[in-house]
């Protein structure tokens, strides 16, 4: 073949492949220039570069700018829109949904994305139990299927209404991963040893906006742009826009501010906390924007008492409903919003946030903040106050107990002596127990508490917080007596409380309701219940706030762990 | 001498099987687990953390698990590291080469400051020169290194400055050496070494003193005095000879700050060395780094030890070990 011929049939397939590829318009932005670095902080080092090889901060905010899902998340509305797959159906019930692959997506390494990459993805790895960042249980006894080379089906045992939140889990690159697969005859565990951080950066490959350049342990993760993204913007420029995207690890949140400050990162996720100091320097004309989002994402705070108390007398009390709203009437939200979070808080919803479309608005449930009124309902319960001003049990020993809380985290510290102080006020008195924040969770799943101040993060779908929210679930800790004896056994209805059986029955029949309307109202009876029960008593619910220089444009504030939103990708460098 | 060092040698080993007992102990003290913490992730079923229980062997005996870690450590593997998926030993080498080179640094420079200063002040007692550097001194002794760390970057910060943490501006971190990156690592070094090096010195500086102190008013300096020596003679063959030799026996205890003292310091200033490391496996319960950690720091420790005793004979001709 002569040369000429040769350029000729490279034209030909060229203009053939532009001709099939579909890539996704993102519109409604402004038209940035292509360039440029943006610097931003990691708080721990990757543990891999694996997404699915641990649950790690780190790897999920990195591996959002390497990988995409089928669906992804609309960056103004959390709408779901189509990412690597360009359209889809679900017919059979509401068990069989078909993806149509996006056209001409390319791996970062030139190899074109098939059907065979999105099956290898959901059958070797997330589904795959020994996967530790994997979803066996969300995928147990889904069948999926490649039907054409850009078609995939997924066919489900029964009808899940949240099933197509799951597809935004990252496609990997079959070619790259098969040889730690049970495909490639390794064990299942084995699926874990991909791609160590010490891996070459080009056995990496992704679809992502940005690819792995070079990692420098525990220093920085730098990336560079994939030039063959799918996305373009209104004016046909391929996305991303930026260059470069470089990651310091910076465990400490003051270093962070600090480099922030010095100019040394470009864009910050801050908290309340920080927000004066920083607010003040961009009043005084620092080149930096702090902006402030009501945010969907982010956990908010609630106070539980323990159902199961290992003192019989504080479970009984614990479960009544009464103890619990007279105690939700002596929690000075106002105070906190403004004093904790500097104003940078709004009440909260009953597991979905305000903003969310699912939300229900309970804010007159959650009462007011009336010590008056508290003292009145704990005197109705009978528990009158002793000598010393705290409230005696019916055993005549007094209304005492340890209430847990992070102790290095700024905002629960601050909110449990405010508590703390509250029930000073109406005869209760709690004993403040700082824990480590990161053993929180693993002790209130345990029994050696009394009462706790814990966060779960919010999702876009309410059925995505099953385990929290549903009576008996792994994480309804607040009431372990419901919790099945056996892995994957019944609930213990007998030891249900009323309402308890009411919410179970709600988000029993929620999870098999295909009809958004529906669903809707179940849910929103849910959270009335929730609401008007104090199951938990919910605290706050605190602004998204970000930092931000000026040499940048098109900032959306993102969380950097949610798998399907990535607004970096319309970045731009002024 | 060999027969006292095969001696020490033997002695070492019941010790670091004690203490790797007691780490091992330790570490199963904390309470709670990071594997509960990730059912928040909602890709994260009980049946997930079960699996990985199981995959980590923490569904086995603590006796088991401690054997098993010990059989390996013997034939020289430190071990695997449950969040990295990784050995262990290879998590620690990336990250050795700067923590060995900041503490080297830092002791050099802490003795070349605080020795000369410590015998300065002991001859000026009441001068003004020996009462600023007495001064900073105990400033050095009686703020905390993250305070200072903290100070320094605010300093920094508000003289406009844009090295607050770190060893390279984010640029050079991964750039290849040049006499750019080289400048750019002198000008964030100066914050560590003083952060880290301050406690030292001063404490360095004040037993120097108070050695030089002791030593100046003991009878053999006098009769030195008498017999004619120039005062250079007396002060360098006579006194800080003999004033030097309980801090090299201190000398040998700084061996295993390689790895543990600067946690805090490292943490605020951003550095990347094995403290913060050592920090989050502690969090996360890894519990072989943080074994593998402890252990070389007791080794560390032991070889310090050794070291300065060897030094202290070959300095002190009174001293022998037979």
């Amino acid at each position: 073949m002569t040369t000429r011929k040769a350029l000729w049939l490279l034209s030909f397939v060229t203009l053939g492949a532009l001709a099939s590829a579909q890539p996704k318009v993102v519109s409604g932005y402004e038209n940035g220039k292509p360039g440029g670095t943006l610097t931003m902080a990691l708080s721990s080092a990757p543990q891999t570069m694996f997404y699915y090889g641990a649950i790690d901060s780190a790897i999920q905010t990195l591996a959002n700018q390497m990988f995409d899902g089928l669906i992804e998340y609309n960056y103004k509305t959390y709408q779901i829109e189509p990412a690597l797959a360009a359209s889809w159906t679900i017919t059979g019930e509401s068990k069989v949904y078909t993806f149509k692959l996006r056209k001409g997506v390319k791996w970062s390494d030139g190899r074109d994305l098939t059907a065979d990459d999105v099956v290898f993805t959901y059958t070797q790895i997330v589904a795959n139990p020994e996967a530790k960042g994997g979803d066996a249980g969300n995928f147990a006894g889904v069948k999926i299927e490649k039907v054409d080379a850009s078609t995939v089906r997924f066919t489900l045992p029964k009808p899940a209404p949240a099933f197509i939140h799951y597809m935004r889990l990252p496609i990997m690159p079959k070619h790259k991963l098969v040889s730690f697969s049970q495909e490639g005859g390794k064990k299942p565990g084995d699926i874990n040893n991909a791609w160590p951080t010490n891996v070459d950066p080009d056995e990496v490959v992704g679809t992502g906006p940005f690819k792995l350049q070079s990692y420098t342990a525990g220093q920085k993760v730098t990336l560079v742009k994939n030039p063959n993204y799918w996305k373009r913007d209104a004016d046909g420029t391929p996305l991303p826009y930026l260059d470069r995207l470089e990651f310091l690890i910076i465990p400490d949140s003051q270093a962070q501010v600090a480099q922030f400050l010095a100019g040394n990162i470009g864009q910050l996720n801050i908290t309340g906390t920080d927000f004066p100091t920083l607010k003040q320097r961009e009043v005084q004309g620092a080149p930096i924007r702090v902006v402030q989002f009501r945010a969907l994402f982010g956990s908010p705070p609630h106070l539980a008492f323990n159902f199961d108390d290992k003192n019989p007398e504080l479970a009984t009390l614990f479960r009544k409903t009464d103890f619990r709203r007279a105690i939700q009437s002596a929690v000075n939200r106002k105070r906190i919003i403004d004093d904790v979070y500097n104003g940078l808080a709004e009440l909260p919803g009953n597991g979905m946030a305000p903003v969310s479309e699912w939300y229900y608005d309970t804010t007159k449930l959650l009462g007011s903040y009336d010590l008056a009124a508290a003292n009145a309902a704990l005197d109705k319960l009978g528990l009158k106050k002793g000598p010393d001003g705290i409230r005696l049990l019916p055993s005549g020993k007094p209304l005492e107990f340890t209430l847990t809380y992070g102790s290095n985290s700024s905002t629960f510290a601050a909110i449990a002596t405010i508590i703390q102080n509250d029930l000073k006020a109406i005869g209760v008195k709690a004993n403040l127990q700082g824990i480590l924040s990161a053993n929180l969770l693993g002790t209130g799943r345990g029994k050696d508490w009394d009462a706790i101040i814990l966060g779960f993060g919010d999702q876009p779908d309410p059925e995505l917080r099953t385990p929290i929210w549903k009576p008996g679930g792994d994480l309804y800790y607040w009431h372990q007596s419901t919790q099945p004896t056996t892995p994957n056994g019944q609930p213990q209805f007998n030891n249900f409380l009323p309402w308890e059986k009411e919410i179970y029955d709600l988000w029993e029949k929620a999870a098999s309701t295909t009809n958004q309307t529906q669903r809707k109202a179940l849910y929103d009876r849910w959270q009335a219940i929730f609401a008007r029960e104090a199951m938990v008593i919910m605290i706050a619910k605190a602004y998204a706030v970000g930092a931000v220089s000026t040499k940048y444009g098109n900032y959306i504030y993102s969380l950097g762990v949610i798998p399907g939103y990535n607004p970096v990708t319309i970045m731009y460098q002024k | 001498m060999w027969n006292f060092v095969f001696r020490r040698f033997l002695v070492a080993i019941p010790t670091l099987l004690l203490i790797s007992v007691l780490i091992f102990g330790v570490i199963q003290l904390q309470p709670g687990g990071f594997l509960e913490n990730m059912l928040d992730d909602p890709r994260v079923s009980r049946e997930t953390v079960e699996t990985i229980r199981r995959q980590y062997g923490l569904d086995q005996p603590i006796w088991v698990q401690y054997l098993s870690w010990l059989g390996g450590f013997v034939r020289g593997d430190f071990g695997y590291s449950f969040l990295n998926n990784r050995p262990v030993a290879g998590l620690i080498w990336e990250r050795l080469g700067w923590t060995v080179f900041l503490a080297l640094l830092t002791i050099l420079a802490t003795w070349v400051v605080a020795i000369p200063l410590g015998i300065y002040t002991a001859l000026r007692r009441h001068g003004l020169g020996a009462t600023v550097a007495n001064l900073i001194g105990y400033f050095g002794l009686a703020t905390p290194d993250f305070l200072v760390a903290l100070l320094l970057i605010f300093a920094v910060l508000s003289s406009g400055g844009t090295n607050v943490g770190g060893l390279f501006s984010p640029q050079y971190i991964d750039a290849p050496w040049s006499w750019e990156k080289f400048k750019d690592m002198l000008a964030h070094l100066w914050i560590p070494l003083i952060v880290i090096g301050l406690d030292g010195t001063a404490s360095i500086m004040r037993q120097m003193r108070a050695n030089m102190l002791d030593v100046l008013t003991q009878d053999y300096i006098r009769t030195a005095r008498s017999k004619g020596l120039s005062e250079r003679v007396v002060l360098w063959k006579h006194a800080v000879r003999n004033a030097i030799n309980p801090l090299i026996s201190i000398a040998g205890l700084t061996l295993p700050n390689l790895i543990s003292s600067t946690i805090i310091a490292s943490i605020v200033l951003n550095l990347p060395t094995i403290g913060p490391f050592l920090y989050q496996s502690l969090l996360d319960k890894d519990q072989y780094v943080v074994m593998a950690l402890l252990m070389l720091s007791a080794i560390l420790l032991m070889i310090g030890n050794l070291l300065a005793d060897l030094a202290l004979a070959w300095a002190d001709p009174r001293i022998r070990y037979e």
